[in-house]
């Protein structure tokens, strides 16, 4: 159980790589793909600060035990809002609002649960550097698995933005009731327009692929 | 064969002067912006993406590293700067500069490439 729900907490830093939304009218999918972990989502943007969008999370514990081992299904709609934007002359700072809403199933409980996810999340980046930091509550009846996580990384160099830009991302993160160990993960990024793509090992040395596309 | 006569290559050089010199074709113009917030490559392609979708712009240049992004016209059409900044301002950055100039997309990019 402790770990089951790590993997839930990749939605959130999911939303935190690169911005939970695209441009105005555009379509955003994304995939984070481990071990105990599969996960893809869509959302659309229909004005440059809200996007609706959907996601399945499939995830299972980590533990080796198969008789303990839990898993659960996630299906979400999302509301994503961007609350404010700091613009610099070489940076840029976001706040968003990340909701979500729907049923989740599990193994080791009879009737699918009505889970919320609410959560906000900050990120300010250049072209040489990126942080964030996301706080969002997983909250359904008898499960509370709240999440809080940080990013921080850099560029190995300024790229152009018709050429892909490699970045050594650190993430570090913790889940209430799952783990007391805080989770380390360090990822090679490469964006390169419209696509992004994120590969790294975790603490528990689980292979992760990340990836987004913008339509 | 007659070989051309001074005449006729200054009246031949008179009728190219006239019809160049009023053509839209080769008076190429472009929109340069200075913008602030713009960092990554989806910052890019969203504003790029945004004023592409205006009728008068032929092609747009976004320089990530000098914050500029350059829209030229098409042939025989004016672009709106007040649209462009709309534009840009809309899709959730600043602008702090804007000026018109009398160079195309590629002019602006091999400028930007050589200076790299």
């Amino acid at each position: 159980m402790k770990r089951l729900f790590a993997s839930l907490a990749l939605i959130a830093s999911a939303y935190a790589q690169a911005g939970p939304m695209g441009f105005n009218g555009s379509t955003m999918a994304m995939g984070d793909f481990s071990l105990n972990w599969q996960e893809a989502w869509v959302n659309h943007a229909v004005t440059p600060r809200d996007a609706f969008g959907a996601g399945v999370v499939v995830m299972r514990s980590d533990d080796k035990r198969s008789a303990s081992q839990l898993s659960r299904t996630f299906s979400e709609l999302t509301y994503t809002r961007l609350l404010h934007r700091i613009n610099g002359e070489h940076s840029q700072a976001n706040f968003w609002f990340m909701g979500g809403a729907g049923r989740l199933t599990g193994n080791n409980f009879g009737d699918s649960k009505t889970m919320l996810a609410p959560g906000v999340s900050a990120d300010y980046e250049t072209t040489r550097f990126y942080s964030s930091a996301t706080v969002r509550l997983y909250r359904a009846p008898g499960i509370n698995h709240d999440f809080v996580s940080a990013r921080t990384g850099f560029s190995f160099y300024e790229a152009d933005y018709d050429e892909i830009q490699p970045w050594l991302i650190l993430e570090a993160r913790r889940m209430r009731g799952l783990s007391e160990k805080t989770e380390i993960t360090p990822m090679l990024r490469l964006i390169h327009k419209r696509y992004f793509v994120e590969l790294g090992v975790n603490s528990m040395r689980q292979a992760r692929a990340n990836f987004m596309y913008i339509f | 064969m007659k070989k051309p006569t001074l005449k006729t290559m200054a009246a031949y050089a008179g009728i190219y002067f006239f019809v160049t010199a009023g053509s839209p074709a080769l008076a190429v113009e472009s929109v340069k912006v200075t913008v602030n917030g713009m960092v990554c490559a989806f910052c890019a392609q969203g504003i790029e993406k945004g004023l592409m979708g205006m009728p008068a712009a032929k092609l747009v240049f976004v320089d990530l590293k000098k914050k500029v992004v350059a829209v030229e016209a098409k042939d025989g059409q004016k672009l709106d700067p007040q649209k462009i900044t709309a534009e840009i301002t809309d899709a959730g950055y600043d602008v702090v500069k804007l000026e018109i100039v009398q160079l195309s997309v590629a002019d602006i990019k091999a400028a930007a490439k050589a200076q790299k």
